[in-house]
């Protein structure tokens, strides 16, 4: 299932970044009023009306609309399918010939081992029970004189639970026929059945069964990745399009740069909550609904590190984001400039992707959780293991937040700086001697 | 509304390059103000200066006497060279947002809007995209840009090129009109004849130097006497070459025009025209803008 889970987000971002060209649409404009223009008193400033056209206008794209779309289908299928799998997969009829109580009684115990609910239905003979499997009333009937059948031949790889079931009923029943044709008493066959293996230890920890907060840390840095992925990436190319459209002139002749940035990176950020909390919700209201085991324990607890380290991750890299757009004019120049960027997010995903498969948070994970770039994949991750503590997640949350704003420093000094120069893409070295004064 | 747009002593260097060496004139209002230049004069830099969207090395930018700064800006309109419009707006939303970003609230945005692409005949495009439109179009959207906050200050960066005759009434008219309510406006252009009819008033520049300012009478009746000679026949004006102290300034459609020293006789010179054939105009005249931008670059 993380499988699915990790193609699917991959599959999402592929999709943002092959639809990177979105389109606008929108409604008239209102042209009723006075003509005698009035000042706004109540101006917040430019950053608040470039935040609500960045808001506006994304909200209108097609590409948005799309992406969110196939989103929410995605969310759907990863609380819903595992449920259905859990319901349908595990309860079977199984035929009974010449059946007793102790059989009975074993055959329930063996599918509760292999996690299988069966419905044990009486045949008067096997001919009968060999009708029943072949018009797909049963799936297996058990004789009790000592002979198994089934519709198809179950091969060796075959690990579903009913191959196993199968299995585990052939090989118990057979040694227990064995035990009692080497003439051990009833009381002796049922001792020997209650055997449990002799427990094995590791010297180094394994992977146990995957917990439920486990499962939500996986679909929160997916979610994270695929939102940043997305929002950082419309963050590059909005700075970029309004250098190359020569607009930023216009706009920079009334606003300050610093408001322009800051609007910008506030707009898209809130649609990008916006999104992501409505994702969290839906998720949340889904699996309540279906019994998903999403919403049980200290997943919650999860979810909510999830929201807050996706505004903290977009909140670092948008900076960054936005600065290098600034560098750039043309498409290929923005590919070129989004790669080293993407490359720490990257690796912070990849190796905490891996420490929520193998199950264990492992000592770069843990390193990784404080280190602004990477935190936002790490944190979540040890707080799914429950390897994080109130004051560890503080602790980089506030190291986190102290680094988003000096880089926002920067980033505004570079973005002043490069903005308006036009004709080539700008090298950082260039800026060096402006931003050193 | 009066009001007095000052540049004093703006210095701006890249590199080794000079943009701006200690440039000063003013653009009074109620006037229209031709800014020329050659290109790469620094005539894109001093606008850019007005806006604070290139820092100056020395200099200031005064409005009223009193220093420009973000909320003096917010009443200034600005065309750039360069138009810029965002593609996939609306053309009526976006000529309404900058409206808001200059101050406007928003139903005197609209209302604002909704009159000037009517007052440029492109209110049948609000709903469009900018894209969809058409160059001369998207001049005339970036006008109404420049406009919808009814600013005290109008600068514009080439507003003429491209444009047809049609557009190029339309801007003019509009350019006018704005200086006749009282507004500073300032605009660049290679084109001297519109200037010359639309300006009162002119500043050129070369190498960010100002080289010549003043009104536009001022400049044409100012320096050495001109004479507009037409002889028939002649389109080569060969016969004024070599007369002491005259220079030929321009030869336009067969008509002469020639630069005379103070010293110099102006029965000298029909003399020579007529030697030269009938002469058919002899007059003397104004400076045209045209020369008065040749010769004050030196050429």
């Amino acid at each position: 299932m993380k499988t699915v889970y990790i193609l699917a987000a991959g599959a999402v971002v592929l999709l943002v970044r092959l639809g990177l060209r979105r389109k606008g649409r929108g409604r008239s404009p209102r042209l009723e009023g006075p003509t005698r223009a009035r000042r706004d008193r109540r101006l917040p400033g430019g950053a608040g009306l470039v935040a609500g056209r960045e808001i506006r206008e994304r909200l209108r794209g097609r590409l948005f609309r799309v992406v969110t779309l196939i989103l929410f289908a995605v969310v759907a299928a990863a609380v819903v399918i595992p449920t259905l799998h859990s319901g349908t997969a595990t309860r079977e009829k199984v035929g009974v010939v010449a059946g007793t109580p102790p059989l009975d009684t074993e055959l329930q115990n063996l599918a509760k081992s292999v996690g299988l609910h069966v419905e044990l239905v009486r045949e008067p003979d096997l001919s009968a029970a060999r009708a029943a499997v072949r018009a797909g009333r049963l799936t297996v009937v058990v004789d009790g004189s000592g002979s198994i059948l089934v519709q198809n031949p179950i091969s060796s790889t075959d690990t579903s639970t009913g191959a196993r079931y199968v299995q585990a009923v052939a090989t118990t029943l057979g040694a227990q026929q064995a035990f009692a044709q080497a003439g051990l008493t009833p009381e002796q066959v049922a001792a020997v059945a209650r055997a449990k293996p002799w427990p094995v230890e590791s010297v180094h920890p394994g992977k146990g069964a995957t917990t439920t907060e486990e499962t939500t840390a996986l679909l929160g840095i997916i979610l994270i990745f695929i939102i940043l992925n997305q929002y950082l990436t419309w963050t590059l190319m909005g700075v970029m399009e309004e250098k190359s459209s020569r607009v930023v002139e216009v706009l920079l002749a009334t606003v300050r740069p610093v408001q322009l940035l800051a609007g910008k990176v506030l707009g898209i950020g809130v649609v990008a909550l916006v999104q992501a909390v409505s994702l969290v919700a839906f998720a949340l209201v889904l699996a309540q609904v279906v019994g998903s085991s999403l919403v049980h324990g200290a997943a919650p607890l999860v979810v909510a590190a999830t929201l807050v380290w996706l505004v903290l991750g977009y909140a670092f890299y948008s900076w960054l984001y936005a600065a290098a757009g600034s560098l750039a004019e043309r498409q290929d120049q923005v590919q070129s400039l989004a790669l080293p960027l993407s490359a720490p997010l990257i690796f912070g995903y990849i190796v905490s992707l891996i420490g929520v498969s193998s199950g264990h948070a492992s000592l770069l994970v843990k390193v990784l959780a404080y280190l602004p770039p990477t935190a936002p994949f790490a944190m979540p991750t040890l707080v799914g293991f429950g390897e994080a503590t109130w004051w560890q997640f503080l602790l980089s949350v506030a190291l986190c937040m102290v680094c988003t704003v000096g880089v926002a420093l920067v980033a505004a000094r570079i973005y002043r700086t490069a903005v308006l120069r036009t004709g080539k893409r700008v090298r950082l070295r260039e800026l060096v001697p402006t931003l050193a004064k | 509304m009066a009001g007095l747009l000052e540049l004093d002593g703006l210095s701006r260097r890249f590199g080794t390059v000079t943009a701006l060496d200690d440039l000063s004139f003013s653009v009074p209002s109620g006037q229209v103000v031709g800014f020329l230049g050659p290109n790469g004069a620094g005539k894109t830099t001093t606008m850019r200066a007005i806006f604070g969207l290139t820092d100056l090395d020395a200099g200031s930018v005064r409005w009223n006497g009193g220093p420009v700064g973000a909320t003096e800006r917010r009443r200034f309109g600005y065309m750039p060279e360069e138009r810029g419009l965002y593609p996939n707006m609306l053309v009526g939303e976006e000529v309404e947002y900058l409206g808001r970003l200059h101050g406007l609230d928003t139903r005197s945005a609209a209302a604002a809007t909704k009159r000037w692409l009517e007052r440029l005949d492109v209110a049948d495009r609000s709903a469009s995209k900018v894209e969809t439109l058409s160059h001369g179009n998207q001049q005339r959207v970036q006008l109404a840009a420049a406009l919808v906050h009814d600013p005290e200050v109008l600068v514009l960066d080439e507003p003429f090129s491209g444009l047809d005759p049609t557009g190029i009434d339309a801007m003019g008219e509009v350019l006018v009109e704005q200086a006749r309510a009282g507004r500073c406006v300032l605009f660049s252009s290679h084109q001297l004849d519109l200037v010359e009819d639309l300006c009162e008033s002119v500043a050129i520049i070369d190498r960010g130097r100002l080289v010549a300012s003043g009104t536009v009478d001022e400049l044409a009746t100012s320096g050495a006497r001109r004479l507009a000679v037409r002889v028939e026949g002649d389109r080569q004006g060969a016969w004024a070459q070599g007369i002491p102290g005259v220079t030929v300034s321009e030869m336009d459609g067969g008509e002469l025009r020639l630069v005379l020293e103070d010293s110099t006789d102006s029965d000298v010179v029909l003399d020579a025209a007529r030697a030269a054939g009938r002469v058919t105009e002899f007059a003397f005249g104004r400076r045209r803008l045209s020369e008065v931008f040749r010769e004050a670059m030196g050429r």
